[in-house]
């Protein structure tokens, strides 16, 4: 008996523990869900008409002093305002973050409402999994479609439905700093690759860096090699030429590019130990006037405007490599994007919100003088809203955009983009046998293709 | 189970909610990796069953995974030969000095603070002499130019910068374990061995080293799996690179299963991990108990 009766607590709280530890086994995404099923169960002894909402909105813009942060903000807060029943839970995290966190999500399909993702490659495999939704009725909502450039949402389009809705578009550009180019003595930007090597041995010469990167972020160099990729092959579509089958990575033009790449490197056009610092380090290098010129995307111009070198920076167009290539083609980034997911609780009242979101993100943007690289038309001029001159240098440089490549994460799948991004990093650090890259490449290719 | 006189049921209230806790939050997860690492998978879409193709994959055609094997090892062997240096550190402190405590809490110091920052102070401190490196300074003031280095990108030498650093962090942890052994053994039997005319190294030989033998199993333990999960350092210092030149095994875990989006390989790197850590705890238990036996 006596054991009996010390059986029965004991059996209450074995089965405590049990719930608690399959609780504990279960994904940390799901506490978001628990919170918002909480929220519907109050909600359901009030009328249906103000039921409360809880929208997730998971968004990479984590720094308070950013334009993209303070529009996200208020969008929100003006949209909580107008809709007193909807909650927008922010989930703000660093680019990094963000994308580990939503692979684990996605992996127990546990995608928030909202979410963040990357163009064309890099969106397939979650496309694939269906874990968005298609937004084209959305698009059709108040006009959201035409505000758009024109085949910019290919790019986050999969068998004719977007999926998702960029935050802007970015070519690549090199911006130089004219007190520095003045002090060596330089008086043309380049517009061959010859020049631009001078350009940097000058420099050097003087013991000013000439080209500032981050390479331990490998993406970094690779956006300035697929330029010089771009020049070589004479125009864009190399990446999509060796998918369809038509080319190899050991095709000359690929070679080529690596030997000119490497060229840049034995100039010593980058700073020492290029692949221990970060990209925002690499940055700064440039923003703190320590380096000449800095191949980078258009989104950074907002940036530069706002650290020491500020009105001292100008910008060019990458030149041609050899005589080949068009300088008016340019490394296109189209920007990160919203995304809603398709398993969302509130489907339609999300996409309320991110149509109302998209409608107004450029406008805003405008105001906080972040308009440069906007995926969106948008109505005003720069010039009498106060723009740097550089901005509106940068935005004439778009106005000649004729056509271009995505970067190559962008284009391929990531295990070959992983493969391809420490091989250009290693010729930052050794001098490289170009068709020994080449076949490197070639047979990272073959072995993920799909 | 008969021996402590306490029903099986009261045994398991106090065994079961740890065990089921644990069982939850590590063995299952292995299992479960164990399994993905048997798939084709993304990570995000359907997964596909494909065998032991991964494994095969890992010992055969991955060109960076054996030379991540090898700095693992290294790194470990590194860290476990530093052990002895910590126990010569902490009978030293303990003989000459009357509060070797506030001197091994000192050196202890690296250990509170966090691998970002140490990562990045020492990132500061290997820096290019154009860019003020602190050690390539002191070098080139001692007319040592040609000894200066790109100490974290040059791959022939990065891999052992970042070990420099690893070692330097845990020598105080390991010091302040070998310490309190040290102060642990009785004084008596100090006193005795001094009238038996056993003073200084005898000392040592003979009576610190047979009694702190537990203790030096456990700090070695601790050092080997420490440095086999070696990560953080690695991702704050290189993030693996120059092209996989400072990549250990769990950064090239992590790198197939987050960038290249190969979980399912990524866990069978995973996998892997755990049984060399398995086996290696064995072989370090087996090795000890043998040790123990003989002095005792």
């Amino acid at each position: 008996m006596v054991r009996r009766a010390a059986l029965k607590p004991l059996a209450v709280i074995l089965a405590a523990v049990m719930a608690l530890s399959l609780a504990a086994c279960g994904n940390s995404g799901k506490s978001d869900t628990a919170a918002t099923e909480k929220n519907n169960g109050a909600a359901v002894q009030g009328s249906s008409s103000d039921k409360k909402i809880t929208i997730t909105f998971q968004n990479i813009y984590p720094d308070p002093t950013t334009p993209s942060h303070k529009t996200l903000n208020e969008l929100v807060k003006q949209y909580e305002a107008d809709h007193p029943n909807i909650h927008i839970e922010l989930d703000t995290l660093n680019t990094d973050q963000q994308k580990v966190k939503l692979k684990t999500q996605a992996a127990s399909k546990e995608v928030p409402d909202i979410t963040i993702v990357n163009p064309a490659a890099q969106m397939k495999p979650f496309v694939d999994a269906k874990l968005f939704a298609p937004l084209n009725d959305m698009l059709d909502q108040n006009g959201l479609k035409d505000t758009y450039q024109s085949g910019l949402l290919d790019y986050y389009s999969f068998d004719g439905n977007v999926y998702s809705l960029p935050d802007g578009n970015n070519i690549e550009v090199v911006y130089y700093n004219k007190e520095l180019f003045e002090q060596a003595g330089i008086a043309n930007t380049p517009t061959t690759y010859e020049e631009f090597l001078n350009t940097v041995k000058t420099l050097k010469a003087k013991g000013i860096t000439p080209l500032a990167i981050g390479e331990k972020d490998s993406w970094t160099g690779s956006f300035l090699f697929m330029n010089i990729l771009l020049r070589t092959n004479g125009g864009p579509g190399f990446l999509q030429d060796v998918m369809d089958g038509k080319k190899t990575f050991e095709d000359p033009a690929f070679i080529e590019a690596v030997d000119s790449f490497q060229e840049l490197v034995q100039a010593g056009a980058f700073p020492d130990g290029a692949t221990s610092i970060d990209a925002n380090a690499g940055g700064n290098i440039f923003k703190s006037g320590k380096a000449a010129m800095w191949v980078i995307g258009s989104w950074e111009t907002g940036a530069i405007d706002a650290s020491s070198v500020a009105g001292k920076v100008g910008a060019f167009q990458f030149p041609t490599v050899n005589g080949k290539g068009d300088p008016d083609e340019f490394m296109l980034a189209p920007g990160s994007a919203f995304a809603i997911s398709a398993n969302s609780e509130h489907l339609q009242e999300t996409k309320d919100f991110l149509n109302y979101f998209a409608l107004n993100f450029p406008k805003k943007q405008f105001e906080f003088k972040n308009a440069v690289g906007l995926g969106q038309k948008v109505d005003g001029d720069l010039k009498a809203a106060g723009y740097s001159d550089l901005a509106i240098e940068v935005a004439e440089l778009f106005n000649n955009v004729k056509g271009g490549d995505l970067a190559f994460d962008n284009t391929m799948n990531p295990a070959t983009a992983q493969v391809h991004l420490s091989s250009i990093q290693n010729l930052f650090v050794q001098k490289v046998d170009s068709a020994q890259v080449a076949k490197e490449h070639q047979a990272a290719f073959e072995a993920n293709k799909e | 189970m008969k021996v402590l006189k306490v029903p099986a049921g009261t045994i398991a209230v106090f065994v079961l909610p740890c065990l089921l806790l644990y069982v939850c939050l590590v063995f299952v997860p292995i299992l479960v990796s164990f399994y993905s690492g048997l798939l084709k998978w993304d990570g995000i879409a359907n997964a596909e069953f494909i065998g032991l193709a991964n494994f095969r994959d890992m010992f055969a055609n991955d060109p960076v995974f054996w030379p991540s094997v090898r700095r693992t090892l290294l790194y470990a062997l590194a860290s476990m030969l530093e052990i002895p240096l910590c126990l010569w550190m902490a009978i030293l402190l303990h003989r000459y000095l009357k509060n070797g405590s506030r001197l091994a809490s000192i050196y202890f110091t690296p250990v509170i603070l966090s691998v970002v920052i140490i990562g990045q102070l020492w990132k500061t401190i290997y820096n290019p002499t154009s860019m003020g490196g602190m050690l390539n300074g002191v070098l080139v003031s001692l007319g040592l130019d040609s000894w200066t280095h790109n100490w974290l990108t040059e791959p022939s030498i990065a891999m052992y910068s970042i070990y420099l650093v690893s070692l330097w962090q845990y020598f105080g942890y390991h010091l302040l374990i070998q310490y309190t052994g040290v102060t642990n053994i009785p004084e008596e039997i100090y006193e005795a061995a001094k009238i038996d005319g056993a003073e200084g190294f005898k000392a040592d030989r003979f009576i610190t080293m047979p009694l702190i033998v537990p203790i030096f199993k456990i700090s070695i333990v601790l050092a080997f799996i420490g440095s086999l999960q070696a990560f953080d350092m690695v991702m704050v210092m290189t993030g693996g690179g120059p092209a996989h030149a400072t990549d250990v095994i769990s950064t090239h875990m992590y790198n197939s299963s987050f960038l290249s989006l190969k979980y399912g390989y990524g866990s069978a790197i995973a996998t892997f991990l755990v049984a060399v850590c398995l086996l290696f705890t064995v072989v370090i238990n087996f090795f000890f108990n043998k040790l123990e036996n003989r002095y005792s």
